[in-house]
């Protein structure tokens, strides 16, 4: 499977039993959290993840779909004004509005979307899309994002070996550069070895939104899965109160 | 140009003509044969499979391989455009060039490493012709014979030097 399915946050609590810097933060994510979905490792799991998470919230406000058409058509454009081969321009984005087309049947169409998303090469296309609404964002933007490059590259060097090809992983740039290109907040739980307690939350506000995050993703190192939150209401019992209670302070 | 439409066992709720990289694959072949690259020659009629084409090539006016005639094979896998296409020189005329092995092979990042499915065979095409016509002196690979006698036939296997860069 590509995209998994939604379940619970005890699952992550079952899988690190016995290992308590994890243990411990998993228990403060499932205070925020109520369940996770998982993305297969290969190395487009942040777009699959972002992608699949994404369309979900259209599916579920689907009021917001006709400005995400624009802002689709838009990008087209975009692509097309920075001289990316017309013909390939066209063929992802068609591929990804196939998919994103879904959306548009509103809740009903989530079933649907999960089955398309771990069709490969639907779900590849989705991936390429935003692989390529990233390259655009970083040219564009190419003053800004140089000062972030490393080892001598330049802003299109990146772009062609670690944004366009498939299967490369995604760091803060790749993150920044999708947030503000579809102007979508996105804040990333990130769960390491390290000794700070808790899931620190990163937050990509898009083009300076500063609102509820759209989509929520967990980190770990070289990984990422969809997070939901818990309802406002917060159930006091969920996981069990002893295990919380002994590990907290 | 016949294509066969029998892979179609898993999702065919949204594929209704044809699996979607032979129709990518096909329309690249009418957008190559209308519109070729200089010194590039394609044929319509690709035979049977869509998978596998035969394209013809031409040294272009001014660089050392001027008048020059090759061909290219590329062949496509069902992830295609996902997974790269696996381009060889082919025939009796390899060109001699320091990324050209002897046994037709090309060392060129947008061929493993950087491919991306924003790529086309026109693009690889293009930048074949590029790395031919930008070519200052006529000459094989260093490690040629050691290669041609111990690679993979698929030259996708073969861990490129390039890749120093990035690993």
């Amino acid at each position: 499977m590509l995209v998994g399915h939604q379940v619970s946050l005890e699952e992550l609590v079952n899988e690190y039993e016995g290992d308590e810097i994890y243990l411990q933060k998993v228990i403060d994510l499932a205070t925020k959290y109520a369940s996770i979905r998982r993305i297969r490792p290969d190395g487009n799991c942040f777009f699959r993840g972002f992608g699949y998470a994404y369309l979900e919230h259209l599916c579920k406000h689907r009021d917001e779909f006709e400005q995400f058409l624009v802002s689709t058509e838009n990008n087209k454009e975009r692509l097309l004004g920075l001289n990316y081969p017309e013909f390939t321009v066209e063929d992802i984005t068609d591929g990804f509005g196939n998919v994103a087309a879904i959306a548009n049947s509103g809740s009903k169409g989530i079933p649907e979307l999960h089955r398309v998303f771990n069709d490969q090469a639907s779900s590849d296309y989705v991936v390429s899309y935003l692989r390529l609404v990233v390259s655009a964002q970083l040219r564009e933007q190419e003053g800004f994002y140089k000062n972030f490059m490393e080892n001598g590259k330049t802003v299109e060097e990146f772009c062609q070996t670690v944004v366009e090809p498939m299967n490369k992983e995604s760091d803060h740039i790749h993150i920044t550069a999708l947030s503000a290109a579809l102007n979508v907040a996105i804040r990333v739980r990130y769960m390491d070895r390290s000794s700070i307690p808790g899931v620190n939350a990163h937050d990509f506000n898009g083009n300076g939104t500063n609102g509820v995050p759209t989509v929520h993703l967990l980190y770990r190192p070289g990984h990422y899965d969809i997070l939901y939150p818990r309802r406002p209401v917060q159930g006091a019992g969920w996981l069990g109160v002893d295990n919380t209670d002994s590990s907290s302070d | 140009m016949a294509l066969k439409f029998n892979r179609n066992k898993h999702n065919s709720k949204i594929i209704l003509d044809g699996e979607r990289w032979e129709r990518r694959l096909q329309k690249e072949l009418m957008s190559l044969v209308r519109e070729p690259p200089p010194g590039v020659v394609v044929d319509s009629d690709q035979g049977e499979n869509l998978s596998l084409w035969t394209i013809n090539m031409t040294g272009a006016e001014g660089t050392l391989y001027e008048g020059e005639h090759f061909t290219l094979q590329f062949k496509f896998s069902p992830k295609y455009p996902f997974d790269s296409p696996e381009v060889t020189f082919i025939g009796p005329n390899i060109p001699v060039h320091p990324h050209v092995y002897s046994n037709g092979h090309i060392c060129l990042s947008i061929l493993t490493d950087d491919w991306s499915p924003a790529l086309s065979v026109q693009t690889v095409c293009l930048s074949i012709v590029s790395m031919l016509s930008s070519c200052k002196e006529k000459k094989r690979p260093p490690d040629n014979s050691f290669y041609v006698k111990t690679c993979n036939k698929n030259p996708k296997k073969t861990k490129w030097w390039y890749h120093d860069d990035t690993v």
